[in-house]
């Protein structure tokens, strides 16, 4: 174990000393590459979720200056250090990293690698913001199930200013299903101008062996609400389960025990007594024979 | 069989005879207080800590999640290795019409019982619940070797005490008829009652020929299938070390070893406490010698067959287990048992010297050590290494060594077989009286004649 700490600390200076001291020099041709995706909400949205997953864990929450204290540190969105890069230079370097900097050419596309330079304009001071984090509003959902149309009904309400509760319309509501390691993601409605939705569960959905399944409707950010769990809705394909144990095979119960295995035992055994019964039989008259000579 | 005597002969021989063989009954001195008082003082410390053992569960033993059969285990199979000689000397060398082997098999059986028994306890006591010892019968799998085990080594141990009840009827009317006076009440009571009302005429005498052939032919295939499905308990399993085809034989060739050296060690104790230089002769200390490197180099050959062949191969998993006996946590332990418990004994009891009684059976003491130190080498070191690749284990779930608890309870279970050998000597004759008689020449009407 103190072996693989060394050898990782061993690394990480290696790493580190490859990027200090060092300015990150981009290709002049690609400094000047114009962005071929357009900044607007979606893209803004998509960048947001593949930084999530691919960027964060290292340069830390926007605006937080929380990321990981690496030697180069990575720096944060919306830092000056980060911003102060034309969009060419961001995208080569998200395209091709540097010492600790992963290059994400190979795992990323060239589209979403273009959206994750969006999301990062997303926080430029120059840039009009299109994805703002407005403070969670409380909202309330109600949701049902239709077994027999296979629908989900969902009634959303949100908190207005006045602390009374108005419908909520045109929020996006995510349907998932309750697995044994967390929910399954199955889709997502918008509610409608009434704040309703509905959602045709899809036919193909796997349940439980009685095809009952877990249903959870919840809203999407930006909303306070518990998730609705709709318990045991039978909407699923019941769960095929191969019944192991169900030949005869070694190991089995005793109601599939091998034929010829419970044969062998219960013939030596069985055998066995049946020669002791009969030696106790001898005994027994042994001593008849003892009585009778008396 | 000696040519017959005289009646006058053969009843002055018949009652020096008698005489001899019930020394053991009769014989009640300071030494045979203090070794009662050993045995139960000893016993009773391990029954403590079986009790600690129930009250606060199998926590207090070093077994864990790795190493689930430790000591108790290595000791079982021991146990049921020694019972094995019962089946050896009293059935099959008598099958064979070996006439040296006569007078032993009544120690042998002795031997096998008090072995089988302890076997079985010793199962109980490895059980965290021995209360539930019945669901093995009401729930056991019959595809389970388990369940197996547990037939076999309950149809032995009645086996067993059948072919030692059976031979001893005539020697019980005898001892009713002929029993001197300095034989307790309570003893004599005791013959009368198991003498079954025994006249010594023809038919009976047919009846036990006919009973004891019976069960001397029983007793071969369920003798084998002793030790064997208890091989099998380990050889079902696909664990480096016992996943074998010849843990079988191997086993039954082991547990002569150790069986053989066992009877010596009780044959020499009675020789020398009741003065039966007469009976255990050193004639019969040279055979059982020979028996017993016989039966060494038949294990010696199944040892090489053991380890030369996976270790030629050293397959990753079967060489850390090789590499851990031949150098490794055990190798001290695998050493001294190869060393002074088959090579060393194999080379000297080639030598007649080594052969008679006393250096015989100081042999025979290394000889069961060593076979005891083989079980537990046989159990433990393959249990500390399973095959699945397990991350963040604890350190004392790899490493097993044995709490003082289960030294308690292993100490019991030896004072224990002590304790059933003890007391069926100090019962019933250590020697067939009448077979012995029979084979002097004293005629059958002799023996079975009253009192005069």
């Amino acid at each position: 174990m103190i072996k693989k700490i060394n050898l990782i600390f061993v690394a990480i200076l290696f790493i580190a000393q490859q990027g200090m001291g060092q300015e990150w020099l981009v290709p002049e041709d690609q400094k000047t590459l114009k962005n071929p995706t357009e900044y607007n909400l979606s893209n803004v949205k998509k960048g947001k979720d593949l930084y999530l997953t691919n960027c964060k864990s290292c340069h830390g929450d926007a605006g937080k200056n929380n990321g990981l204290p690496l030697v180069p540190p990575p720096p944060d969105v919306t830092s000056d250090i980060m911003q102060a890069n034309t969009e060419g230079e961001l995208f080569y370097k998200i395209t091709n990293g540097r010492g600790g900097m992963p290059q994400f050419g190979s795992t990323i596309s060239e589209d979403d690698r273009w959206r994750l330079v969006n999301y990062i304009r997303n926080y430029n001071p120059a840039n009009e913001p299109v994805l703002v984090e407005a403070p969670p509003q409380k909202a309330k959902l109600l949701a049902s199930v239709n077994e027999t149309e296979k629908k989900v009904e969902v009634f959303a309400e949100v908190e207005g200013n006045d602390g009374k509760f108005l419908v909520l319309a045109n929020a996006s509501v995510s349907i998932s299903a309750k697995k044994a390691f967390g929910n399954l993601p199955i889709g997502e409605v918008l509610t409608n101008a009434e704040g309703r939705a509905e959602y045709a569960i899809p036919k193909d959905l796997i349940g439980d062996e009685q095809g009952l399944v877990n249903v959870v409707v919840s809203l999407g950010e930006g909303f306070v609400t518990d998730p609705v769990i709709l318990d045991a809705a039978k909407v699923g394909q019941p769960k095929q389960v191969p019944k192991l144990i169900k030949k005869e095979v070694l190991w089995s119960t005793n109601e599939n025990v091998q034929t010829w295995l419970l044969l062998s035992y219960l013939g030596a055994v069985g055998g066995a007594w049946l020669a002791i019964a009969y030696v106790v039989f001898q005994i027994f008259k042994i001593w008849r024979v003892g009585k009778q000579q008396e | 069989m000696e040519k017959s005597k005289s009646p006058e002969e053969s009843r002055k021989l018949l009652d020096k005879i008698t005489f001899d063989l019930t020394r053991s009954i009769v014989k009640r001195d300071e030494l045979t207080n203090f070794w009662y008082f050993f045995l139960i003082m000893f016993a009773a410390v391990g029954l403590w800590g079986w009790f600690i053992q129930i009250r606060d569960g199998l926590g207090v033993t070093g077994m864990r999640d790795y190493v689930s059969w430790g000591m108790y285990i290595a000791n079982f199979v021991f146990f049921v290795a020694v019972s094995l000689i019962g089946f050896l000397l009293s059935s099959a060398l008598h099958l064979l019409k070996i006439n040296w082997a006569k007078p032993i098999s009544r120690v042998a059986e002795q031997v096998a019982i008090a072995a089988v028994a302890l076997a079985g306890i010793i199962i109980v006591m490895d059980m965290g619940r021995p209360d539930r010892l019945l669901n093995v019968f009401i729930h056991g799998r019959f595809a389970s070797p388990i369940l197996w085990d547990v037939t076999v080594v309950t149809t032995y141990l009645t086996i067993s005490i059948l072919l030692f009840y059976i031979p001893l009827i005539p020697d019980l009317a005898l001892l009713r008829d002929k029993g001197t006076d300095d034989i307790p009440k309570w003893k004599m009571k005791v013959y009368t009652l198991l003498a079954l009302g025994w006249k010594g005429s023809a038919e009976q005498y047919k009846l036990v020929y006919h009973a004891m052939r019976i069960l001397m032919l029983l007793i071969l295939p369920v003798g084998l299938s002793i030790h064997t499905v208890t091989s099998w308990l380990f050889a079902a399993t696909l664990r480096s070390g016992w996943d074998t085809t010849i843990l079988g034989p191997y086993f039954v060739a082991g547990a002569f070893v150790a069986g053989a050296a066992a009877v010596v060690i009780v044959m020499y104790a009675y020789r020398q406490r009741y003065n039966l230089k007469d009976y255990f002769e050193d004639l019969h200390f040279d055979y059982m010698g020979k028996l017993l490197v016989f039966v060494c180099l038949v294990y010696l050959y199944f040892n090489i067959n053991e380890f030369l062949v996976p270790a030629y191969k050293m397959k990753t998993a079967e060489g850390i287990h090789l590499r851990n006996l031949f150098t490794g946590n055990f190798s001290v332990m695998f050493w001294l048992a190869q060393t002074f418990g088959l090579i060393l004994p194999i080379l000297l009891m080639l030598c007649k010297y080594f052969r008679k009684p006393l250096p015989l059976t100081i042999i025979s003491v290394f000889v069961l050590i060593a076979s005891w130190v083989k079980r537990y080498i046989i159990v433990i070191p393959t249990l500390e290494h399973p095959f699945l690749p397990v991350q963040n284990v604890p350190d004392h779930f790899k490493h097993y060594s044995p709490t003082s608890i289960e030294v308690m309870i292993t100490l019991f279970s030896f004072m224990a077989a002590l304790l059933i050998i003890t007391v069926l000597a100090k019962m019933f004759p250590v020697i067939t009286i009448w077979e012995y008689a029979e084979d002097k020449g004293i005629e059958k009407e002799i023996i079975s004649e009253p009192k005069n």
